[in-house]
């Protein structure tokens, strides 16, 4: 039992690592370098950083939970701390999520949903609200605009973020919290909000 | 006959006792061991169900508690993501970033200057204003959020409540108990994050300005973004209260109770334990500190005892997801409840089924020995018959109803018995017969024994007369007590060399009949060991002079070994002869020969005087007539040479009769003995025809007496003589091998018959004419050589001629 939890831990560790290792170029890149490279656009990084969490959270999802589960080793679940198991898909980008926003570089990337399961997931702006409406429509077309919280101008870009495949659907379906039990894989779920500060 | 003696009763265990011990191993002890497995797996089980009772409690309470400090959190939060409170905190941020950073400070240390004065528009300003008014709200149950109202349970709880700003400088709150700036205390700084913002549940801490224990919520207040912090809101709590109403109210039994520890044993809550202790024994803590729920049994209670317990826990998984990342410790519930009161029921149990197990083994006991006794009389019963038999007692038929094996064995029992005792009664009269032939035998032994005139005696090996026979009584002059099991030598009066001498022999004769098988005499003393009633030929016992004198009394002796008694030591057995008379008579008979030989002597010496007396008496005649005085001188010288040769007859006679009755053994020279001894033979055969041829070798001195060598050797050479009376050669050679002399005397004469041969050295026996010989000749000769330790040995046919092969030692034993 220690064992398995040993494993699935450790393997949570190792995922987060790689993650932060891929992260840092990126980041060091987008905070050094960004007034000189003009043509490098706050968007063309958002996409970059959308690109690299979708892909982590993907692999997480299909390789890491997906295959464990399937094998029997451990399960994913929401209590993950206290039991024989490893992290939601969700709370993966959470944690992911956290660990960017304390390395100091300003961005900050999180979920947003229009039928959260917990309240503060829910869009916290009239422009994330407006944003899910939009990705509804055409959720290939990331939504983008500039925000300001004092004198802080900060770029956000909103992403479809769809239920790709059943482990998602049935978890927000079933979950006692969830407002919505109607999910389909394929639909859109909610959003992810890549924020990027335009100045220091 | 000898008896069988029944052995002695050797039993360790009797009968009965093993019936009881068998009834006893077999009826309790396995109610024992049952006893204690039940005892054992009831204990087993009470654990489990016990365990498992606890470990649904503290889960289920754990998950209570959980979802309250949630739900509080919750609350709480709902403050932090006010829209009004973030704008006013937005504010106040984008004012203070208007001001320059040299009027920013000097505005900051106003306000704390202002604050730590209690300057009443500060704290006007700070309690009263917009956002302490939602925290009042709030607080006094009348803030709006239709789906949670606050309990009033959090809300008295509630020690503290305030918010500061980014800079961690208090911007509003319900009281002034607390300082103005935050910025360094852990709450701020883990709830703050760097901007980033994240809930703090902090540590139990004794709060001084409160007086109680308190712990911390503290949320970050993020922009309209959710983009970065901009204060925090910090909420202390008075522990006991808030968590006593789920948790204190829960008792079960007299002991059982719920209480909140964090992973460092320290009691949040418990209604036993105070506040803030921690609990009394560090091993527990790992033990009931996991991230799961479960059961254990544990060494101790946590609240001072060190009995065993059993402990229920559960993690509360949410309050502890965030204490661990704000202070690293978790919280937890621990389910307990007194040993006394778990194991009570069980201990009960188990008393009183002891008590009954006891009540059984002694039930058990008594009807065991009452049992066993029933089994074991007719076996007693049984086993004193068969005693009784076994002494050859017969015993009255044994009647046992028992109409078992017991039974069954009793009639076996009689049967044998009836059987033993008609064998027996034809066994005794064998052994009736048998006893008086044994009687018989021993009667006539001893009459037998008693009438022979020579003393036997019978002789154990330790020494101990066992027989002694009247002979033997009457010769040591013994009264007709008796002396049987006496030592030999206390009634034997004899010198201690004798004594020695005969204890050797002695024990030569027990050592060879201990290993002969009785009957059957061994070579070695075959010589010694004849019949002792036989008067066997006492005289050819060769070297061992075996005699004893006792009281003035001359014995011979002889041993003879005795079978020993199965099981005993063979004895040895001494017969005695009373030589007294007969070595008194042979001692005369000696000396008449010697006074014979002395005759034979005189006669010799008379005819040797006769002739020169003859001439000299002629002479002496002629001399009277004579008156020649030429002749006469002639008479004279011739008188005078008569009377030489006389005086030289007579000097030759009185030196040897002087030596002859000399008793001292000296040095002799036996070829100067033999000569005289020829040349006295040769005066007693003067007309003899026989050629003598001497061939006298050089020998040594022997120890001895002269006269009587010379009268052995003078009756040998006389025999020879008298045995070629019609002439002959005598052969007389003399040498020596070192330790032995030897004298061949051969003559051609007329040789012994064979059947006379044996019997030459007979006293008194003789083949001469009447008158010719006393027959004591080779008797007294065989004696004297005999004394020395030397032999003769005659080889002898009729008509061939006698060899006499006399030897004599050297040995310095002879010569002493």
């Amino acid at each position: 039992m220690t064992r398995i939890l040993g494993i699935s831990s450790r393997f949570g560790i190792l995922v987060l690592i790689v993650f932060i290792v891929e992260l840092f170029p990126i980041a060091s890149l987008e905070a050094s370098d960004l007034q000189a490279m003009k043509n490098l656009s706050p968007a063309k990084v958002a996409d970059f950083i959308h690109a690299i969490v979708e892909a982590d959270r993907k692999i997480y999802t299909t390789h890491i939970v997906k295959r464990m589960q399937e094998q029997g080793i451990v399960l994913a679940r929401e209590d993950w701390e206290n039991k024989n198991a490893i992290p939601l898909p969700a709370q993966f980008l959470h944690i992911s999520s956290k660990l960017v926003a304390e390395s100091g570089h300003g961005i900050r990337f999180r979920l947003i949903s229009r039928w959260p399961i917990y309240r503060r997931n829910g869009p916290a702006t009239e422009f994330e609200r407006k944003a899910l409406e939009e990705l509804e429509r055409s959720p290939d077309v990331p939504q983008r605009g500039i925000v300001a919280t004092g004198k802080k101008q900060l770029f956000q870009a909103i992403y479809a973020d769809i239920a790709i495949n059943t482990t998602c659907v049935t978890c927000h379906n079933t979950h006692p919290l969830s407002p919505k039990r109607d999910f389909k894989t394929g639909d859109l779920m909610g959003g992810i909000v890549v924020t990027i500060p335009l100045e220091d | 006959m000898t008896t069988i003696e029944p052995p002695p009763p050797k039993r360790k265990k009797g009968l009965t006792k093993k019936l009881v011990i068998s009834m006893l191993l077999v009826g309790a002890l396995p109610l024992m061991v049952g006893l204690f497995l039940a005892f054992y797996q009831g204990t087993q089980e009470i654990q489990e169900v016990n365990g498992s009772s606890f470990e649904a409690l503290a889960t289920e309470t754990a998950r209570k508690l959980d979802l309250v400090v949630a739900e509080e959190i919750f609350r709480t939060s709902l403050l932090a993501t006010d829209v009004d409170i973030i704008e006013q905190l937005e504010s106040k941020r984008d004012a203070l970033a208007e001001l320059s950073p040299h009027n920013l400070q000097q505005m900051l240390d106003r306000e704390q200057t202002a604050w730590d004065a209690k300057d009443p528009v500060t704290l006007k300003e700070i309690l009263e204003g917009p956002i302490a008014a939602i925290l009042q709200r709030h607080i006094g149950g009348t803030f709006i959020d239709p789906g949670h109202p606050v309990p009033v349970i959090t809300r008295s709880a509630t020690r503290g409540f305030f918010i500061t700003d980014r800079g961690g400088r208090v911007v509003a709150g319900l009281d002034a108990n607390m300082p103005y700036l935050h910025g360094e205390t852990n709450w701020w700084k883990g709830a703050f994050h760097n901007g980033v913002g994240q809930p703090y549940l902090g540590p139990l801490e004794f709060d001084d300005q409160r007086g109680t224990y308190v712990f911390t919520l503290a949320l970050p207040i993020m922009d309209s973004l959710r983009y970065e912090a901009i204060g925090v809101l910090h909420r202390i709590y008075d522990a006991k209260e808030f968590f006593a109403p789920s948790i204190e109210i829960i008792r079960f039994g007299e002991t059982g109770h719920v209480m909140l520890i964090d992973s460092h044993g320290v009691v949040l809550s418990c209604p036993i334990l105070p506040t803030g202790t921690t609990i009394s024994d560090n091993r527990l803590i790992p033990l009931v500190t996991p991230m799961y729920a479960g059961w254990t049994p544990a060494p101790s209670d946590g609240h001072g005892g060190t009995q065993s317990s059993i402990i229920g826990f559960a993690p509360l998984t949410n309050a502890s997801r965030i204490t661990q990342t704000s202070t690293g410790v978790g919280w937890h519930m621990f389910v307990w409840q007194s040993s006394n009161e778990l194991f009570g029921p069980i201990e009960h149990f188990f008393k009183w089924t002891a008590a009954f197990g006891l009540l059984g083994v002694g039930l058990l006991v008594t009807l065991g020995y009452l049992a066993a006794h029933r089994i074991t009389a007719p076996i007693r019963r049984l086993q004193e018959a068969a005693r009784q038999i076994g002494r050859g007692e017969y015993h009255e038929p044994i009647t046992l109803s028992t109409g078992d094996e017991i039974e069954e064995l009793a009639d076996e029992v009689n049967r044998m018995n009836q059987q033993l005792a008609s064998q027996f009664a034809g066994l005794e009269s064998q052994v009736q017969l048998k006893t008086e032939e044994v009687k018989y035998l021993e009667e006539s032994t001893t009459k037998i024994l008693d009438s022979v005139p020579d003393p036997v005696l019978m002789i154990s090996t330790d020494e101990k007369i066992e027989y002694l026979n009247k002979a033997f009584k009457e010769a040591l002059s013994l009264n007709n007590g008796e002396f049987i099991g006496t030592p030999v030598f206390h009634v034997f009066p004899l010198d201690s060399a004798t004594q020695s001498r005969l204890k050797q022999e002695m024990q030569a004769i027990q050592n060879s009949s201990l290993f002969s098988s009785p009957g059957r005499e061994t070579s070695m003393q075959s010589s010694s060991l004849q019949d002792p009633l036989v008067p066997a030929n006492w005289e050819t016992s060769g070297t061992n002079r075996q005699e004893l004198r006792v009281n003035q009394r001359t014995y011979r002796y002889r041993w003879f070994g005795v079978p020993a008694r199965p099981g005993k030591s063979p004895s040895a057995g001494l017969v005695l002869r009373d030589t007294t008379e007969e070595s008194l008579l042979q001692d005369r008979v000696i000396q008449g020969e010697k006074l014979a030989s002395l005759g034979v002597l005189s006669a010799g010496i008379g005819h040797e005087l006769n002739n020169p007396l003859v001439g000299v008496i002629g002479l002496g005649e002629a001399l009277q007539d004579e008156t020649d005085p030429a002749q006469i001188k002639e008479y004279a010288q011739s008188i005078v040479q008569h009377g030489k040769r006389m005086a030289s007859i007579v000097r030759d006679f009185t030196g040897q009769a002087g030596k002859q009755f000399s008793e001292e053994q000296s040095p002799v020279n036996i070829n100067e003995l033999l000569e005289q001894s020829l040349e006295t033979v040769k005066s007693l055969f003067p007309s003899s025809q026989v050629e003598v041829h001497t061939h006298l070798g050089t020998l040594p001195p022997i120890r001895g007496k002269a006269f009587e060598l010379c009268q052995a050797f003078t009756n040998i050479l006389t025999n020879a003589y008298q045995a070629m009376k019609q002439g002959g050669s005598l052969d007389i050679s003399t040498t020596t091998s070192g330790h032995d002399l030897e004298i061949r005397i051969k003559d051609t004469g007329l040789g012994i018959a064979p059947n006379h041969l044996p019997k030459v050295f007979d006293p008194f026996f003789t083949t001469k004419a009447q008158g010719e010989g006393s027959g004591l000749g080779l008797t007294v000769a065989y004696r004297t050589i005999n004394k020395l330790g030397g032999d003769i040995r005659i080889d002898s046919a009729p008509k061939q001629g006698t060899t006499l092969l006399i030897t004599l030692p050297v040995s310095q034993k002879t010569l002493t």
